[in-house]
């Protein structure tokens, strides 16, 4: 065991050090900003005011040098203008709610499993056993493709999907936020598994008739974390064009991805992705400032694919039979802790407060020059944020992001719920996430969110956003008629 | 007196407040092109029309009437012996394409142009800062980014966007991204990989509106890389003037002129129905309508306007045929137009009212190298560069359509002489051929003959393989 600090952080006195080192640091300016001024006054104080007018007079101006001077200040002022980048604003959201004839409690899919797979029971039993110890409910959702015994997943049925949820989850936003479709300007639509040509972009250009010089983007094929990377392009072109509007489709279909075969590490989705997608309304538009819910503060993309066992451990392939599935390796959860890592050392120093970023520092030089067997500190970030949504995309995923970053059980609540609910819809989850937490009428103005995806290629993508004003519980989200049963208690194993 | 001194200040400082902001927005503005390189499939994979009539012939699906229709299609494609299709085809796979396939024949496109590209401009992968794809058909799990960021281990912190699904303007739309990507990311390098996946998508049903695309479609591919570092200007080819995107999707016909579906039978294949040139019409002259305005000069402009207001006052009606009325060369010296099939080609040669030189480019490239989907545009390209027709301060347009339906068009600026004959190294001073014809008119032309029309497969096939063997 390498000798550490002795653990102080149980002793009630240290918290109280604790608490004044954080505030001193924070607000270091203010403090040596403070004894200035009061210098400042009283020296004013002391001259009195006409030695202040007489001071003023022996200035002496002329035109050139206060014509220069403007110059100079108004050129400043226009430099510092124009490289702030516009100011992003979410100003609402929509989430699909799958009808309720769509569910898959546990009984059905293992009936259907059965049936399915009825000469291989080992891989009925693995099934089974991932489902108990998944952390899903009984309500999540499947496709009506995936319903038949066998699926039956035509391009007709894939498309038919597509269009279910999009245009559901369209014309939720658009009676959300009063939105007109000729209005929008950029669409970016991001499926990771089914990209028909026309692309889905295409599909709701042409389901709602919107303008003929509208910027859309069909991203595909970049997994779970497509989300934020979405929201990132939508960022990057919202600098480009002012006083636009810009709305972000993220979903999964899953109508043609269902595995049909009996490979294990292939059959893992199958018991875990569900139906589920969400609309965001982008905006810069300065009218939007006080309707918005969220103002987007930074977007940090980290991708890990210049490792191979990063690259291979989400990857789509067939199996000896020729059925295509998509193969998670087992290290999968090494690597999304490294590729969490990799991003939290570019997140932290733009979103933790000085006070954490000082004791990660000393640390660190303390490791490098005296002890290299001092424990490395991991920055506290629940002092950088008030709410935490991690991307739902199982439960070991869940845990493991909660060990690493030392969050507590209510922060995780959010995530844990949405995978029991709503299953693993992929880049959606995140939204039905901060769905839960709207719900829960915990979001207030200030409070600022984390939202952390993971995808095959291996990425991780995280987008920090803050409120803009307090949000009362929604009536019209996908949690409106469950939220009062929520939290559950989710058992580590459910006997089925 | 006074008064004027009181207001003349601040009007100047408004004045010289909005040139500063003008001259800070046009700065980092400026999109290049380093360098691009072509695809040229190995020897192996070429196909002549005699080894598709085979493939063709291997489609147990098929009657007479569709060999009569494939025959027809194959003579006025416009598509030459020299194209290049997938392996999985010309090994006898097309109808179980494995997923084994599809990605290996993205790879045996990509990683090719790539290291050419890198070796030709001497740029190393780990400085490269955005990448984007635009594959329409296939889009695996990682994608195609991920797996070029892999090959060459990029660094962690590269944007990458993989655009999937929009058709064979897609080029152009990836080109436009990195165009806008570029305002917000200062001196930054950027790849963009142009290609369409052939190998899983050939069409083996019998639905007629639905063969085209096996016809038309051929491998091959493009990577460019850009930039908007000034430093590296010496060095670019060209320099992206302007770009502009229409989408008449919300018109219902345009939007199904050309779409992916499942046949009755389930054979997935590209549905190609009559709307689609009067959907291309449409959308071309929208997108013009944007376009010229921002690259033709301005005395042109004007006396367009004029002579359209003197012709309507005097009711005069334009006459047919005489293009668009604006003098496009005076703005514009080469058209590069996407060679989607002859059909399309001619299509806008009239619209525009192009001459046969100035579609040559074009035409050369759908004879060589067939419908290369994205990539095509680029293979136009690197015959005018071949050909020696590209000289500084010469502007280009380039014009693409696409599944949606869009119409994507851009023009580029020459910054130097060209005169690298990439991928027409080998055959570009026997173009253009004395005939385009296709030896397939004269070797089966017996099958329009009436005596034939109930015939059974086990009739004709012999035929078949007897005349496309010689």
């Amino acid at each position: 065991m390498p000798p550490t600090l002795p653990d102080f952080s149980s002793s009630v006195k240290l918290k109280y050090v604790k608490l004044g080192y954080q505030y001193l640091v924070n607000h270091i300016l203010y403090l040596l900003m403070i004894p200035v001024m009061v210098g400042v006054l009283i020296e004013v104080l002391r001259l009195g005011p006409d030695e202040i007018l007489s001071l003023w007079r022996s200035l002496h101006f002329d035109l050139v040098q206060i014509l220069c001077s403007s110059f100079l200040i108004i050129f400043i002022a226009t430099v510092y203008f124009m490289s702030k980048p516009r100011t992003i604003y979410l100003v609402d959201y929509a989430c699909y709610k799958p009808p309720v004839t769509c569910r898959v409690p546990f009984s059905t899919f293992m009936e259907h499993s059965r049936l399915i797979l009825k000469d291989k029971p080992k891989s009925v039993e693995f099934q089974m056993r991932i489902l108990e110890r998944s952390g899903l409910g009984e309500e999540t959702c499947l496709p009506p493709a995936i319903h038949y015994i066998p699926p039956k997943p035509t391009m007709e049925a894939a498309r038919g999907e597509a269009e279910l949820v999009i245009f559901s989850v369209m014309d939720s936003l658009f009676k959300k936020t009063g939105l007109k479709p000729k209005d929008i300007d950029i669409l970016i639509v991001n499926c990771s598994l089914f990209s028909p040509t026309p692309s889905l972009s295409a599909m709701v250009i042409n389901k709602y008739k919107l303008r003929s010089n509208i910027k859309s983007f069909n991203l595909s094929g970049m997994g779970c974390s497509a989300g934020l990377i979405s929201i990132d392009l939508a960022r990057d072109l919202l600098q480009v064009h002012p006083n636009s509007n810009a709305v972000v489709v993220s979903t999964e279909i899953i109508t043609p991805n269902y595995y049909q075969g009996n490979e294990r590490a292939m059959l893992l989705p199958n018991c875990l992705f569900r139906m589920g997608g969400a609309a965001i309304l982008l905006s810069n538009r300065r009218s939007h400032r006080r309707l918005a819910k969220y103002r987007l503060v930074h977007v940090v993309r980290t991708h890990k694919g210049a490792d191979d066992k990063a690259y291979r451990c989400v990857y789509e392939e067939e199996d000896r039979e020729g059925k295509v599935g998509i193969n998670l390796s087992k290290d999968l959860m090494a690597i999304a802790g490294e590729a969490l890592k990799s991003n939290i050392t570019t997140i932290g120093p733009l979103v933790l407060p000085a006070s954490e970023q000082l004791l990660f520092l000393l640390t660190l030089i303390g490791r490098k020059i005296f002890n290299p067997k001092w424990k490395p500190y991991i920055p506290d970030f629940k002092q950088a944020f008030e709410h935490f949504c991690i991307h739902a995309g199982g439960r070991a995923v869940i845990d493991e992001l909660q060990k690493n970053l030392q969050l507590s059980a209510e922060h995780v609540e959010a995530s844990r719920m949405t995978l029991h609910r709503f299953g693993n819809t992929s880049s959606s989850s995140l939204w039905y996430e901060i769905g839960y937490i709207e719900a829960k009428g915990r979001m207030r103005r200030g409070d600022r969110v984390w939202q952390i995806a993971f995808g095959s290629g291996f990425k991780c993508n995280s987008a920090v956003w803050k409120c803009n004003r307090t949000i009362k519980k929604p009536t019209d989200s996908p949690w409106a008629d469950c939220i009062d049963r929520y939290p559950v208690h989710i058992p580590e194993v459910v006997k089925l | 007196m006074e008064l004027l001194l009181a207001i003349l200040p601040p009007l100047l400082f408004y004045i010289i407040f909005n040139l500063c902001k003008l001259g800070y927005q046009k700065r980092d503005q400026r999109c290049y092109m380093l360098s691009y390189q072509c695809h040229k499939a190995p020897e192996d994979q070429r196909l002549d029309t005699g080894s598709c009539a085979n493939i063709v012939a291997r489609n147990k699906n098929l009657g007479i009437e569709e060999y009569r229709f494939l025959l027809k299609t194959m003579v006025s494609s416009g598509i030459g012996e020299e194209t290049y299709c997938p392996k999985n085809v010309i090994d006898g796979r097309e109808e179980s394409p494995t997923h084994m396939d599809a990605v290996s024949e993205m790879d045996g496109i990509i990683f090719p142009t790539l290291d050419k590209l890198f070796a030709k401009t001497g740029v190393s992968p780990s400085e490269i800062d955005i990448i984007v794809s635009s594959v329409s058909l296939i889009s695996p799990a990682p994608s195609l980014t991920a797996r070029v960021m892999n090959r060459y281990r990029m660094r962690e912190d590269v944007k990458a966007f993989n655009l999937s699904g929009m058709g064979c303007s897609a080029s152009v739309v990836a080109v436009d991204l990195v165009k806008q990507l570029f305002r917000t990311c200062k001196n930054s390098l950027a790849i963009v990989v142009s290609t369409e996946s052939m190998g899983p998508n050939w069409y083996s049903g019998k639905d007629k509106s639905m063969m085209l695309s096996n016809i038309l479609f051929r491998t091959g591919g493009c990577s460019m890389l850009l930039t908007n570092n000034r430093a590296l200007k010496h060095k670019a080819l060209l320099e992206l003037t302007c770009s502009v995107r229409t989408h008449i999707g919300s018109d219902d016909e345009a939007y199904r002129s050309c779409i992916q579906v499942e046949d009755d039978l389930g054979h997935k294949g590209f549905r190609l129905t009559r709307d689609l040139p009067k959907a291309g019409a449409k959308a071309l002259t929208m997108n013009l309508r944007v376009l010229l305005p921002k690259v033709l000069p301005p005395l042109e402009l004007l006396r367009y306007q004029i002579t359209y207001y003197r012709n309507k006052i005097m009711g005069r009606s334009i006459p047919k045929g005489a293009g668009p009325g604006l003098d496009l060369r005076s703005g514009i010296d080469h058209f590069c137009v996407h060679p989607g099939g002859r059909a399309i080609i001619d299509e806008v040669g009239k619209s525009l009212a192009l001459s046969d030189h100035e579609l040559e480019p074009a035409r050369m490239a759908l004879y060589r190298f067939g419908n290369t989907s994205s990539g095509g545009l680029w293979y136009v390209l690197g015959y005018m560069e071949a050909k020696k027709r590209l000289k500084k301060g010469d502007k280009i347009l380039m014009i693409s359509l696409g599944a949606g339906f869009k119409c994507n068009n851009c023009v580029w600026k020459v910054l130097k002489d060209l005169d690298d004959p990439n991928v027409w190294q080998d055959c570009i001073d026997d173009y253009p051929p004395k005939t385009t014809g296709n030896p397939f008119s004269e070797k089966f032309d017996w099958i329009n003959d009436g005596s034939l029309d109930l015939a059974t497969r086990e009739d004709y096939l012999p035929l078949l393989s007897k005349y496309s063997n010689c």
